[in-house]
């Protein structure tokens, strides 16, 4: 709740706007009461003529809609506050998630992620317009109308002194029996709401087993258990909103109780402050009630804002970069690189030396580090350890744009962007590409035919508005991409299974002819990209086990020469 | 108002509590009225006059009028949460019946996960319509009527007045901002929409943004399309300030006219002086309650709009077909079928035909996306084919009713619901009369024999494992004794060797029944009576797994593939 206030307070125009809007309605309020008694008091008591009392009315008018204009004014400044912080959370959200390194590795977390910046942020909304308006009115209205009190008749005064501060205790006593009341029954809530999603999601099934019939009835029998849970743990809301009610109400008959006694027993008091201290005391009751609604507002938003800091807060070392070109072809050298994060994936320190132009095949169990490896090799995650040589000059040296302009990468289950094929195509590609170089990137890449199978071409939207792409069909654009960029260093992560013969074709020549201009890392799943490699690397638990050629690696690496024949069932030696 | 109709009689349903809302909330608003009522006049009566008994009425009346405000208010809260609580259960018993024929079908024309927690948010979004857009207007309206009433005993003028004030504030303004707000809303939710659509694709997307230095321009088309999401917010948000502002205003003009006219009627000696106080204190009073009718038209857009999608989604005629299924092991016939999802233009099946005699085993195999899954679904009649026909044991699928064909299949799909409960529970589905010692058989089948029958299942099973999820679906289909099976990708999850072991004892226990399988590995085919291939839609080529192997073509060259594949 700290870091909510703190943003909501950065924004200080705002916050003395609200007091200034604050001080004009308490004002308002004050003059309302005020007015209206007197005009009272002048036609009753006093005998006053219409025509005596029309500026009182006036006046009165003029407090009305002030107090309208003050009351408008503080709604709008609670919603132009809450709009503005809100926009710095998604800013610094926005940011922490582009600087993350372990962005381009945990896409798992996507979902979560974009809840926080929706649903997360839009839950603070309660705090900041909410909240925060209501806080800054009870800081200063309450006071105001005591003090206005406190003169009238300093006995009023006195006596909400004496009972006001029951309302908070009070609040706090009730809020804590219903919320344990609450938690009593958390389980038993859960489970009847959830009858209703887990009946739906299994409706397949139960369809298909002839079951569905059946369901019907639980589902009504479960939401009413679930409306006799809710309503018990309701009643004790209810019933503490009575006992507040109730606490107000005795406190305001106590304050009447005493000024009736002075107006007819001691004949001290006069009509008017009596009856101005009568109306002004509701009005300090309400406010005092409103700000415990507007805290059980807040208490929403708690659990949000703790979600957003912890993202905020955690601690990320970005990739730094230089400005030093990078020459083609690139030779990479890794110098005693490790990497360490959290308890998830680590990387003992590694040593190798990939020289340019050469082929080099990751292997290794899932879990052994190769993905890990690959990203470090690519820039996108920091070594916690060690060196990244590019052409002999470290990685901080070189200029991120000339790295990520010379570089492909080539993933299992590639991003296609929501936009036409052509802007799919040229997204990496620097300056402007010729409708030619755009159609022979294509042809290479084996997707000319289904671009001209579509009546749109280059100009078919796909992605998440468009159409839909096979696996494979994503696989060739992904292709197209890099036969465009010409880089000179590709990385490959090899699918694993279930693409169609034509984009397997496909991949080997393509990748076969990109290493022909480029060096080439591959994540190797097919004995044949393993046997053409220069170079194969065995990862196993983060550490490097092996290396060396294929031939080499059979002869002198045991489980090596076990790992092609298991998988080959012998027959490598047939 | 139309959106609103079935869920307007469903609250209905619930007369008594729905009374007793109201009337408590009438009390309510009474008891609060004579409150400031009472304490107007005793003030005014104190002013004149010396008695204790003034003194006493006062203190005895505010306290009697306190505490039944109090207490009626309590009642009120009680009786309408009540009975929309129950309203919901209705509610959801009805759009699950109306839901349940039209399923597993419906699920192919939405995204189900979307479409699920739509209709659960949706169900939980109308619990505002009784307690906030039906039942306050009724109650303030009559608890302003009553007032008028009261007041018109001392001055007609000021009873006219209260009754313009609440024409105005129960009538003319929520409508004329529900009608405002109906042009409005929509706008956020579609920026909403393209927020969280831009939001994916950057996180997603991450590493192709990043790799093709495109991350710090589609940073700045997020933080972009955010600036938009808020203004729409923003502008919705003053929208509503304004309408409470409005409505509050509106409230202390009635009381200003109320004092006003009672003033010149005092001064021309047409009201008593007596009651001038207690006039402006009763439509002070009457108008508090007018507050909650300023969230109306919000609540109100809300609750249209949820009532319209889940009418939307339900307002679709179920499959009514009659034909039933012929007795015997059937035959399977599909002939000259092409299908295209609705979302996609292409077609995702084209020209398919193929003959799977009674009691032959079936494999379809191809690469991920070629069509074997939609397939599946057109043999189970969740989806019609655009042309062609499908038969199953003579009958024409088009006119079969859906459930006599389901009836007589063992079915285990890629996706299988398990339900919170235990794994008996979940076993009974299939067969609820099957013995204990049957139930333990299918486990032992599916090689889950160290499972306990009453082990605890948590909702979508999610103490299970992926391969265990998998087998217990074959134990489900198993229990359910049919003798056409239709698999797709059983045991994607399982490790190849329990999944070969259970297969063979599966085809030996049941050497005569007919299965059809959709695999994702090429392994253990070689038992299968026939292999169709599908590529991009297509059958490309069919036969068993020697005549394929043989012809050295497609299958062939998968198969190689898959050999050279580590994992």
């Amino acid at each position: 709740m700290e870091n909510l206030k703190q943003l909501a307070y950065r924004q200080n125009k705002r916050i003395r706007l609200l007091f200034l809007a604050s001080l004009t309605k308490g004002l308002a309020m004050i003059g309302q009461a005020l007015f209206f008694v007197w005009v009272a008091d002048a036609v009753f008591l006093k005998a006053a003529s219409f025509e005596e009392v029309l500026p009182l009315l006036g006046a009165l008018l003029l407090v009305i809609l002030l107090r309208a204009g003050a009351s408008y004014w503080i709604g709008r400044l609670g919603i132009m506050l809450s709009i503005e912080a809100r926009r710095n959370l998604r800013r610094d959200v926005i940011h922490s998630y582009k600087e993350n390194p372990l962005q381009a590795s945990i896409a798992g977390q996507s979902g979560r992620r974009i809840g926080l910046l929706l649903e997360a942020i839009d839950e603070t909304d309660g705090f900041f317009s909410k909240y925060i308006p209501q806080m800054i009115q009870s800081y200063t209205i309450p006071l105001m109308l005591l003090g206005v009190i406190f003169y009238l008749n300093w006995t009023t005064g006195l006596i909400i002194l004496i009972t006001a501060p029951f309302i908070p205790l009070f609040m706090a006593i009730v809020g804590k029996r219903t919320k344990q009341k609450a938690d009593e029954k958390v389980e038993q809530l859960a489970s009847f709401s959830g009858t209703f999603l887990d009946v739906l999601q299994g409706l397949t099934t139960l369809r298909l087993f002839g079951q569905a019939k059946r369901q019907s009835q639980l589902i009504r029998d479960n939401s009413l258990k679930f409306r006799d849970s809710t309503m018990d743990v309701l009643k004790s809301a209810f019933l503490s909103s009575l006992t507040l009610e109730y606490i107000s109400m005795l406190s305001i008959g106590i304050v009447a109780l005493e000024i009736g006694i002075r107006l007819v027993v001691f004949d001290n008091i006069a009509f008017f402050p009596a009856f101005l201290v009568l109306l002004l005391v509701p009005d300090f009751f309400n406010l005092l009630k409103d700000f415990g609604s507007a805290f059980h507002t807040a208490r929403g938003s708690i659990s949000s804002s703790e979600l957003l800091q912890a993202e905020l807060t955690k601690q990320q070392e970005p990739v730094k970069w230089g400005s030093a070109p990078v020459q083609a072809p690139v030779h990479l050298a890794l110098d005693g690189v490790g990497f360490q994060y959290g308890d998830g994936f680590q990387l003992s320190p590694i040593s190798i030396d990939i020289r340019a132009g050469a082929t080099t095949a990751l292997i290794g169990a899932s879990g052994s580090g190769k993905s890990t490896l690959m990203n470090i090799m690519a820039g996108l995650l920091p070594a916690s350890e060690g060196r990244l040589l590019i052409n002999g000059i470290p990685q901080q040296q070189v200029s991120e744009v000339a790295w990520y302009q010379n570089l492909s990468y080539i993933t299992q289950d590639p991003y296609v962007f929501s936009g036409t094929i052509k802007e799919n195509i040229v997204i990496g590609a620097t300056g402007q590409v010729a409708d030619g170089e755009l159609a022979r990137a294509a042809q290479k890449a084996g997707i000319m035919e289904l671009v001209e199978s579509l009546p749109d071409g280059f100009s078919t939207l796909v992605g998440e508005a468009g159409r839909g792409l096979s696996g494979g069909e994503k696989q060739r654009l992904v292709l197209a991409r890099a036969f465009l960029k010409k880089p000179s260093l590709v990385f490959f992560d090899e699918p694993t299974a279930g693409l169609d013969l034509r984009t397997e074709q496909v991949l080997q020549r393509a990748i076969a002819e990109l290493s022909q201009e480029a060096t080439v890392i591959t994540i190797a799943h097919r004995l044949h990209t393993i046997q053409q490699a220069d170079r194969i690397v065995v990862l196993d638990g983060g550490k490097i086990s092996a290396f060396g050629t294929h031939e080499e690696l059979l002869v002198k690496f045991e489980p090596y020469r076990r790992m092609i024949d298991a998988q080959q069932g012998g027959k490598i030696h047939e | 108002m139309s959106d609103l109709k079935a869920v307007f009689w469903l609250t209905l349903k619930e007369k008594r509590d729905v009374a007793l809302a109201v009337l408590f909330g009438f009390l309510a608003g009474l008891a609060g009225v004579a409150l400031l009522g009472a304490s107007g006049y005793l003030i005014s009566k104190a002013a004149l006059t010396a008695q204790m008994t003034t003194l006493v009425v006062m203190a005895a009346s505010l306290k009697l009028f306190g505490f039944a405000a109090a207490i009626t208010r309590y009642g009120e809260r009680l009786f309408s949460h009540r009975a929309t609580f129950t309203m919901l259960g209705h509610l959801r018993g009805n759009l699950f019946e109306r839901l349940s024929p039209l399923a597993p079908g419906i699920f192919q024309r939405y995204k189900s996960g979307d479409l699920l927690s739509r209709i659960v948010g949706d169900v939980e979004s109308l619990q505002n319509f009784l307690l906030r857009v039906l039942y306050p207007p009724i109650v303030v309206g009559m608890v302003l009527l009553a007032t008028v009433f009261f007041t018109s005993f001392y001055s007609l003028p000021v009873a006219i007045v209260i009754l313009g004030g609440a024409v105005f504030s129960v009538v003319i303004l929520p409508m004329f901002f529900a009608y405002r707000r109906r042009n409005k809303s929509h706008t956020t939710r579609a920026s909403r929409g393209e927020f969280a659509a831009a939001s994916a694709e950057f996180l997603y997307g991450f590493r192709d943004l990043k790799i093709h230095l495109a991350l710090d321009r589609k940073s700045e088309d997020l933080q972009e399309q955010a600036h938009r999401y808020e203004q729409a917010q923003q502008k919705e948000g003053l929208e509503e300030n304004r309408v409470q502002s409005i409505n509050a205003l509106f409230a202390f003009l009635t009381s200003f006219f109320v004092l006003a006219i009672g003033a010149y009627f005092v001064s021309t000696g047409e009201l008593s002086g007596l009651y001038l106080a207690m006039l402006v204190m009763v439509s002070l009073g009457a108008f508090e309650n007018t507050g909650p009718l300023a969230a109306l038209p919000a609540y109100f857009e809300e609750s249209r709009i949820a009532a319209r999608r889940l009418e939307e989604v339900v307002d679709q005629s179920p499959d009514n077909s009659t034909g039933l299924m012929k007795q015997g092991l059937p035959d399977i016939t599909v002939d000259d079928v092409s299908y295209h999802y609705p979302s996609d233009g292409r077609l995702a099946l084209e020209n398919i035909s193929f003959h799977l005699p009674a009691g032959s085993k079936t494999a379809i195999v191809g690469p991920s996306g070629s069509g074997k899954s939609t397939l599946l679904l057109l043999l189970l009649k969740v989806i019609e084919p655009d042309g062609g026909s499908v038969q199953i044991g003579g009958s024409m699928l088009a006119t079969t009713q859906p459930e006599s064909l389901w009836q007589r299949m063992n079915v285990v799909l890629q996706d299988n619901h398990f339900f919170a409960g235990t794994i008996e529970s979940n076993l009974r589905i299939a067969s609820s009369e099957a013995r204990p010692e049957q139930l333990q058989e299918a486990l032992e089948l599916v090689r889950l024999a160290h499972l306990e029958l009453s082990a605890p299942v948590l909702e979508k099973g999610r103490n299970l494992s992926g391969g265990e999820k998998q087998r217990l679906a074959m134990a489900r289909a198993f229990l359910k004794r049919e003798r056409l099976w239709l698999l797709d990708e059983p045991f994607s999850s399982v490790d190849g060797l329990t999944a070969q072991s259970i297969y063979k004892e599966l085809f030996t226990r049941h050497a005569d029944d007919s299965f059809v399988v959709i695999s994702h590995d090429l392994a253990g085919l070689e038992a299968m009576d026939q292999i169709l291939v599908l590529e991009n839609g297509r059958l490309i080529e069919s036969g068993t797994y020697a005549e394929l192997m043989g012809r050295r073509s497609y299958f062939y060259g998968l198969k190689k593939i898959e050999e050279e594949i580590f994992v």
